[in-house]
């Protein structure tokens, strides 16, 4: 029964508005607190931004970065609060955390133009897995606002000179804007996907190059997805609501078309 | 900490249009063993006539609206263009027991007219809804009504639309207060909500029918077409502003040089695993 109560949980945050996921999810663990462990882990939430002690650097929380009440931060390594046996990425994973933390610092720069970005890794028996998260917010004059927030976990699966790379990517968009003509506008939601994929490896460092480039592509997919459903099927199902124009006029057309064409085909 | 049942009635008054049984299947079975489908009718109520629920009069296939401005006791509800009155089981949305109900207003020529006109407009800019007109406040008001629902769940989209005035029937001005909301969703491999909400405030120099709905339908229109317009503004503006669709340079990104210093450095060594 926990598996269906588990499937009703996620099948419920699906429906109900996506602005609520927060007070949802409190809500459905306080009526079945068993589910709350796997829902934590399986439902994406907007990330918070906490600035790193040692370096002054801003970094993202999430599951992967928690032990206990602390984080983890990827620049310094260190838990905040501090912890003195914190679970950490071994040596050669930690390696290439910084490395892919240097990596996304300069991907981010390019196609957000500032936000934060924080990747985390750890290591699996057959190899490693990590979170690669970006966030960003803009308030375009005072009365609209956008928050955008990458959620990319992946797993690499060694094999002989190749890995293999799964891919799962949500990202949150939430965005809102209120005039006196528009009155109050909410569009907000989340889209997940995933990838899988065998890449050759010749040594540590094309892991990051491997994993950079399937955010990259997969990062454009699913903003070009988010235009067309946040912008065109919306709109669109606005326009099949209300229609605009005259039904009896855009009626009367049809039918004058399809005289037409039966008149052609006589 | 709230109860379950208090929990369990903001999840059915947050259903998306369309997909309230969807919920009411989940909070069942998150709620297992537990009857809580009666505890929640008030929730049901509350969901019914915010969202201006439609039912079909028993031996009919016409759907009238359920909300507060149409309500009587013990459930029941009318219909002015039917002039019935009957009752309605919240949890099921269907209605039972239709009693003739005969128009007792001293507007009631204003609302007959109010509903042609309506009816009229109705037809031209919505391809499936429902409509009302009932007196209000001691018959001192009009409320005017419309929704219009369409929902594809094979397609993973319903929508609603609602317009909700009240027009106080006074003397030979008066004006036409209320609210617009339209709701849609889409749940395709995620969960994507439209939620909007305007106001409507317009004078109107008659007391007709036709002056009242005529200002309805270019106040509707009007916001159809600044709505149409936020889409794209909100495109052009804050979703380009999140993330670009390439980099400024129009190349992506050279995942073997960036960060190469430090790959360099740390871990060109480690050719072996």
């Amino acid at each position: 029964m926990a598996d269906a109560q588990f499937d009703s949980a996620l099948d419920l945050l699906r429906r109900l508005n996506p602005r609520d996921t927060k007070k949802n999810l409190q809500a459905i663990t306080s009526i079945v607190p068993d589910l709350t462990e796997d829902l934590l882990s399986s439902v994406d939430q907007p990330l918070e931004i906490r600035r790193c002690k040692q370096t002054n650097r801003d970094y993202l929380l999430c599951d992967y970065n928690r032990d206990g009440d602390s984080y983890r931060s990827p620049w310094s390594n260190e838990f905040d609060p501090p912890l003195d046996d914190g679970t950490v990425p071994s040596e050669r994973v930690r390696k290439l955390e910084v490395a892919a933390n240097d990596a996304f610092d300069v991907y981010r720069d390019l196609y957000y133009e500032g936000g934060v970005g924080s990747v985390y890794f750890w290591d699996l028996d057959d190899g490693f897995a990590g979170v690669i998260l970006l966030k960003k917010g803009v308030t375009p004059g005072s009365s609209s606002s956008g928050e955008w927030d990458s959620i990319h976990v992946f797993e690499a699966t060694d094999r002989a000179r190749m890995s293999h790379y799964k891919l799962t990517s949500t990202v949150i968009l939430h965005l809102a804007s209120q005039s006196q003509a528009l009155g109050e506008m909410d569009l907000s939601g989340n889209m997940t996907r995933q990838v899988e994929v065998d890449l050759p490896v010749d040594s540590d460092a094309s892991h990051v190059a491997n994993v950079g480039r399937l955010v990259e592509d997969m990062e454009l997919k699913m903003r070009n997805l988010l235009q067309e459903v946040y912008f065109g099927k919306a709109k669109d199902v606005v326009g099949e609501l209300r229609s605009l124009g005259s039904l009896s006029e855009s009626n009367r057309d049809r039918a004058t078309q399809l005289e037409m064409i039966k008149g052609m085909q006589k | 900490m709230s109860s379950t049942v208090e929990l369990a009635s903001s999840f059915i008054e947050g259903a998306p249009p369309g997909e309230l049984a969807d919920v009411v299947a989940d909070v069942q079975a998150l709620t297992e063993g537990d009857d809580i489908l009666s505890s929640l009718v008030p929730a049901f109520e509350r969901y019914n006539e915010s969202q201006l629920a439609t039912v079909k009069l028993p031996g009919s296939s016409e759907e009238v609206i359920v909300s507060e401005f149409n309500k009587l006791e013990d459930n029941r509800y009318f219909d002015t263009e039917s002039q019935t009155s009957f009752e309605v089981d919240h949890t099921t949305q269907t209605a039972s027991a239709a009693q003739s109900s005969p128009l007792d207003s001293q507007n009631a020529d204003l609302i007959k007219s109010l509903l042609k006109s309506l009816g009229n407009h109705a037809r031209e800019h919505y391809s499936s809804s429902s409509y009302g007109v009932y007196p209000i406040e001691n018959d001192s008001a009009v409320a005017i009504l419309l929704v219009a629902n369409r929902y594809s769940p094979n397609n993973f989209w319903n929508g609603r639309f609602r317009a909700i005035y009240t027009v106080p029937v006074s003397s030979s001005t008066t004006t036409v207060t209320g609210k617009i909301h339209v709701d849609v969703h889409y749940y395709e491999d995620g969960n994507v909500a439209l939620n909007t909400t305007k106001p409507v405030n317009v004078s109107v120099s008659s007391v007709s029918a036709e002056s009242i709905i005529s200002r309805i339908a270019s106040a509707e229109r009007d916001y159809q077409e600044e709505l149409n317009r936020a889409f794209v503004g909100m495109s052009e503006g804050a979703f380009k502003g999140l993330r670009r669709q390439l980099p400024i340079t129009r190349q992506k990104v050279e995942w073997e040089k960036v960060g190469g210093y430090r790959l360099g450095q740390d871990i060109s060594g480690g050719k072996g695993r």
